[in-house]
């Protein structure tokens, strides 16, 4: 079928081929010296099994001679490609070799067979490499060729190793355990294979989980010094010269070391910062528990997050903490109040401008407004009526009077721009002392000033012997509180001292006239907290001696007139009975059940109560318990009580030694203003008074929007309607047409 | 050009701490601090009134008579309206005078404005609009002054006038003889209305 033409261009080609090989030898000696080089020259460079044939030498003159006779036939590039085709086709050699260290790796997890594995892949990449006299072209084609192949044979198993055997070669976190020599071998070796650039993730990520476990083997629950200088020593120490392996290779001289780590050194401070940042996120909240123990860990938590921008994360962090440990009706209002205290001094140290504070500090407050007893345990603390461990309040704390809300002031030289991050409710609140702080939790410090009237008239009414110096430590406080809330807010308190001394002269003069037994303390009723009223009478002997003081004293005091309350105060009594004495420190009541068994050997307890007044069953048991518990008294059958002329047995024994006991009165009984729900319903009828006074008469819905001006209103239509509708039967409004109006004669 | 001139000229010096176009947050500021005197008033102890508790007494003291200030609606709070009776021992005892409260924005550096809404015959009261003249309203107004301060102050102003500089020269001339005063007084006087808001 062919052509002249194509039979023609066959044999120029021919020719032309036949020339170039031949290369105008005689005859087809050429030719022949042709193929005798290019044997020699595909032999050399042919990749040999290392496992079979020990490495030859070669003649390299022989060598050289046969590669220039190759060239000059314009035939090497083919023998370029040749000697490719030869690798793929003996690669399996080598893969064949990796699966069997990949095998024995994944059997025993030793690096150190990643290790020869590497060294062994270095031979066959070193032995298989064309010598430097064919250029740089055949080199590189075959670096190619050879790292294709090899990384592609590498599966995950190896990444594994891989990775293990870098973190392998990092200097320990145990600091008595011996750096590693730095094994710069295997870092060329890693090199040469191209690993480095392939691996580079995996051994960022080698040094930072190492320094993530160092961080946080080292600094977990270690808050008292700060960490982060120590760290950053430590990485320059250790992870530095480490670093300077893969990092710095080529590196000449120290500056171009510098310059090469600077971009990766960062980056690892960061994460190291970060790592600090985070674990002290996570402890936030039993570091504050420790405080101040714990100031270390807070400056370096200050100091982290300056470097990285981890504040979010801490905000929730401890928000998240509180939620789950401290806001919970488990936790008693005194350790809430100390938390939070512990919070505002902590913060401040990590956030100067308080808005982390204010964001954590938020819930926190809303939570404490919310219990019954927080103003209570606030102002306890401030009188010092801490029975219960460390104050709330640092004594080396100046006392300031309380700080109100302020408006911003412009034309302060030192006026700085809220910070960024800070939210729109968000006001700067100068460091403030821990009181103001705590007191502006409510909205109204009066609260705080009738818990305080409260709990004076508790403190001094408990105050039995003469015992001046307890009226004085009251006063030392009182004087310090008006610091605090000012003269005028204080006023009630000063009356209540008064009274306090002034009974004492009272009394005083009272008992130059008669002497009686009775010292009473005269208090004035409107200026005290309301007490609770009883209506014992004291039978008896007591009757005799109150009415007989009142006497003296209403020729004293003309214009005045005592009026008991029997139920409080103390009595000391000396029971004189058959075969013994008995002395006891009672409440009046005790005193008064005990009085009527002079009379009559058993009693049941409805003759009891009857005989002293009125009074509640269940305080009456309680009296007459106490004097059984005394074996005074003895339960004869349901409700009968015997009075014991003759000592009985003790069962138990036990009760010997306690002849004297002091019935200690109970916390007083006084109207506490603690009851949160009736003392915010006065508020709000504050409100609603207030609006009905100006307004005329309102509808109820128009009431309930307008309540939105009284701080924390959150009742419902329904409830404020209720409320209204009680106002009405107490006479205080009326209501026409579903419009409430205040009574006029109010 | 009126307009470029007039946006040129600076805010006026008392506006200095609290620019006329004040910005939300001085708005807010103002509504806060407002809010706080508007808690403060209701807390404050104003007997005369019965308490919810019945334990109350009437005491002969100027200052227990009624004055009381609340928001006109819920939407805004720089609009008052308050209440003040006339202290016993006074010529205007028993009467009771509503007065209006307009806080401007840059309140309290800048007094309100307060008016008489009741006919109030009065040597320093404007028979017809109401206007007082009292210093503190005027220049000696100072930011720690509040709505609470304003009722006392007006409630003492209507037992003693300032005859020096009347507004109603008629009521100032009047003064000293209470028998036609007090005719005069309730001739204008009209008693307060349930307006139903």
């Amino acid at each position: 079928m062919s052509t002249d033409a194509l039979r023609s261009q066959v044999a120029s080609k021919w020719q032309s081929s036949f020339l170039r090989i031949n290369r105008n030898e005689p005859g087809i000696t050429g030719l022949l010296s042709f193929s005798q080089a290019w044997d020699v020259a595909t032999e050399f460079v042919r990749p040999k099994d290392l496992n079979v044939e020990k490495p030859k030498t070669y003649d390299m003159n022989v060598v050289r001679a046969a590669y220039e006779l190759v060239n000059t036939s314009r035939r090497l590039p083919v023998l370029l490609e040749t000697f490719l085709d030869q690798v793929h086709q003996k690669f399996y050699l080598i893969i064949d070799e990796i699966e069997q260290f990949i095998l024995k790796y994944e059997q025993t997890s030793d690096p150190q067979v990643i290790s020869k594995l590497v060294s062994r892949m270095l031979l066959w990449y070193k032995t298989w490499m064309p010598a430097e006299e064919l250029g740089p072209t055949i080199s590189s084609a075959y670096t190619l060729t050879f790292q294709t192949r090899v990384f592609s044979a590498l599966d995950s198993s190896f990444v594994q190793g891989f990775k293990t055997l870098c973190a392998s070669t990092l200097p320990p976190s145990d600091p008595n355990a011996k750096t590693p020599a730095p094994d710069s071998a295997l870092w060329e070796a890693f090199e040469t294979l191209g690993l480095l650039d392939r691996y580079e993730s995996i051994i960022a990520s080698v040094g930072y989980e190492h320094i993530e476990a160092h961080v946080l083997a080292n600094c977990a629950g270690q808050w008292a010094e700060p960490m982060i200088e120590g760290l950053r020593t430590w990485m320059s120490v250790k992870i530095v010269p480490w670093m300077l392996l893969m990092y710095a290779r080529g590196a000449t001289n120290t500056d171009d070391a510098r310059a090469m780590l600077q971009n990766v050194g960062s980056r690892f401070d960061f994460h190291m910062a970060k790592t600090l940042c985070d674990l002290r996120a996570r402890e936030i909240f039993d570091i504050i528990i420790d405080f101040p123990e714990s100031t270390g860990a807070l400056q370096d938590l200050k100091e982290c997050l300056q470097r990285v921008d981890q504040r979010a994360a801490l905000v929730q962090a401890l928000r998240k903490g509180n939620r789950k440990r401290l806001l919970h009706p488990g936790a008693d209002t005194r350790l809430i109040l100390t938390q939070y205290v512990a919070t505002i001094k902590c913060l401040r140290i990590v956030d100067p401008p308080g808005v982390l504070l204010f964001k954590v500090a938020d819930p926190i407050r809303r939570y404490l407004r919310e219990r019954p007893d927080t103003i209570r345990c606030i102002v306890s603390n401030l009188v010092g009526d801490d029975d219960s461990g460390d104050s709330l309040v640092d004594e080396s704390e100046p006392i300031q009077p309380l700080q109100q809300p302020e408006l911003e002031d412009y034309t302060d030289p030192h006026w700085e721009p809220e910070p960024i991050d800070a939210g729109l409710a968000f006001r700067t609140n100068k460091p403030s002392d821990v009181i103001s702080t705590l007191v502006s939790i409510y909205d109204s410090k009066d609260l705080f000033v009738k818990e305080l009237q409260v709990l004076l008239a508790q403190r001094l009414l408990a105050i039995t012997d003469d015992n001046s110096e307890k009226i004085e430590k009251e006063r030392r406080n009182i004087e310090i509180l008006k610091i605090r809330f000012g003269e005028a807010a204080l006023q009630v308190c000063e009356v209540m001292l008064k009274d306090m001394t002034d009974s004492k002269r009272i009394d005083g003069h009272v008992q130059s006239q008669k002497s009686s037994i009775v010292h009473p303390t005269i208090i004035s009723k409107h200026f005290w907290p309301l007490l609770e009223t009883s209506d014992i009478i004291m039978p008896g002997q007591f009757q005799a001696l109150q009415k007989e003081y009142a006497r003296e004293f209403s020729t004293f005091k003309p214009d005045k007139k005592l009026r008991w309350l029997p139920h409080l105060g103390t009595v000391h009594l000396e029971l004189q009975l058959e075969d013994r004495t008995v002395q006891a420190d009672v409440p009046p009541l005790e005193a008064a059940f005990i009085e009527l068994f002079s009379e009559k050997n058993v009693l049941k307890i409805e003759e009891l109560i009857e005989g002293v007044g009125s009074v509640d069953r269940a305080a009456a048991v309680k009296a007459l318990l106490t004097w059984v518990d005394m074996g005074v008294l003895k339960e004869d059958g349901e409700g009968m009580f015997r009075l014991l002329e003759v000592a009985e047995e003790p069962s138990s024994g036990a009760r010997e030694t306690a002849r004297s006991i002091t019935a200690a009165p109970e916390l007083l009984p006084i109207t506490s203003v603690q009851q949160q729900q009736a003392e915010q319903m006065k508020v709000y009828w504050k409100f609603i008074e207030g609006m009905l006074t100006n307004l005329g008469s309102l509808p109820l819905d128009r009431i309930q929007t307008m309540l939105r001006f009284a701080p924390g209103y959150d009742q419902t239509i329904e409830q404020l309607g209720t409320f209204m509708e009680a106002a009405r039967r107490e006479g205080l409004v009326n209501v026409k047409d579903g419009v409430w109006k205040l009574t006029q004669n109010a | 050009m009126e307009q470029l001139t007039t946006s040129l000229v600076p805010p006026r010096p008392s506006n200095k701490t609290a620019p006329a176009n004040s910005t939300q947050q001085v708005a807010g500021s103002v509504a806060k601090r407002l809010s706080n005197e508007l808690m403060t008033l209701m807390m404050s102890s104003s007997p005369g009134i019965v308490s919810i508790h019945r334990f109350v007494t009437y005491a002969a003291h100027p200052h227990s008579s009624l004055k009381s200030a609340f928001p006109k609606s819920d939407g805004n709070l720089f609009e008052w309206v308050g209440t003040i009776e006339g202290a016993p021992g006074t010529i205007y005892v028993g009467l009771t005078f509503r007065i209006s409260i307009s806080f401007p924005p840059n309140y309290p550096y800048v007094a309100p404005t307060v008016k008489f809404e009741t006919p109030c015959y009065h040597p320093n009261v404007d028979l017809a609009g109401g206007s007082i003249c009292l210093d503190i309203l005027q220049d000696k107004w100072s930011a720690v002054y509040s709505v609470q301060t304003i009722l006392i102050s007006l409630q003492s102003l209507l037992g003693e006038p300032n005859n020096a500089s009347p507004l109603n020269a008629d009521a100032a001339s009047l003064w000293n003889s209470p028998e036609e005063y007090k005719a005069q007084l309730m001739r204008h006087y009209r008693p307060i209305k349930d307006e139903s808001t």
